[in-house]
């Protein structure tokens, strides 16, 4: 394989990533490349010496998006934690699925909950104002007390979720790093 | 079997070889590849997920300097968690080296 095959695999292999993490990384072996044939080796020489482009794509995905995830706490950046890690697919994972599934859906659950008391909670809000419509439930004190209750409720109900999601990525991603195959059995190189 | 241990043991004690040579002086990855890929046998490849995983963790830090020729290189410096990582790596080793050389002592 020579450096532009080489290339043209691992920015397949990074593709979806953030194009600013695309061109960093892509640099960073660009410069190995460099390095390589000023050393006096051939570029399939320095290519067989790096190993095989999409593993590496599949490892540096997964640390950027544990990276994204650490920096902003996200539902969305919690989505690429997974992805990263199915996407390193070792068997253990697999054995791990219905758990995973499991966790998302009570992290889906515990969300709609959260929402549902924001709803109910401004709901009686809202029937307080002088237009809204009275004796909902009981009398208007205790209908402010309910509706306040029921929207710190929420917040708190998600915040505890966010936490608890923070503490599941970073046991996940402490997994992955154990199974990354950092070392080439086929090779017998690392 | 003693293939498998030797890749587990090899894997566990990369980030502190790692460490342990950028504690020496800053170095640049192509650098540091090659003596890893000589010394341990590591595919050079893996130093790129390895070097922005350390990064990730507060354990190195890069800067960019210019070279002799072609672009500007990205060096990466030991940070202070970094050196303390290091120094409990090193002696959690050798606690555990010297408990298995000690078995090995009395076993031949």
């Amino acid at each position: 394989m020579n450096r532009a095959h080489f290339m043209a695999q691992l920015r397949d292999g990074l593709s979806g990533l953030h194009h600013t993490d695309i061109s960093d990384i892509l640099r960073d072996y660009e410069s190995h490349f460099a390095d390589g044939l000023a050393d006096g080796r051939t570029e399939d020489e320095v290519a067989a010496a790096l190993g095989e482009p999409a593993r590496l794509a599949r490892e540096l995905r997964a640390e950027v998006g544990f990276r994204r995830w650490e920096e902003h706490r996200n539902p969305g950046n919690f989505v690429g934690v997974v992805l990263a890690l199915l996407g390193l697919a070792t068997i253990d994972f697999i054995i791990l699925l219905p758990l995973l599934c499991g966790l998302a859906a009570i992290f889906f659950g515990l969300s709609i909950a959260c929402l549902g008391l924001v709803v109910g909670g401004s709901f009686l809000l809202f029937n307080l104002l002088p237009f809204g419509w009275h004796g909902v439930m009981g009398n208007a004190a205790m209908q402010l007390l309910i509706a306040l209750g029921l929207i710190s409720g929420a917040i708190g109900g998600g915040a505890l979720l966010l936490l608890l999601m923070d503490i599941v990525a970073k046991l996940l991603i402490r997994y992955a790093r154990l199974h990354f195959r950092l070392f080439d059995t086929a090779n017998k190189s690392i | 079997m003693t293939e498998s241990l030797q890749i587990q043991l090899k894997k566990g004690v990369l980030e502190m070889c790692v460490l342990a040579l950028l504690s020496k002086g800053d170095n640049y990855a192509y650098d540091i590849a090659s003596r890893m890929a000589e010394a341990v046998g590591m595919g050079e490849g893996t130093i790129y997920p390895l070097m922005r995983r350390m990064q990730n963790d507060g354990l190195v830090s890069t800067y960019l300097q210019e070279s002799g020729s072609g672009p500007p290189r990205k060096y990466y410096k030991l940070t202070k968690s970094g050196a303390n990582a290091l120094k409990a790596q090193v002696s959690e080793w050798i606690v555990f080296e010297t408990a298995v050389r000690k078995i090995l002592g009395d076993a031949t």
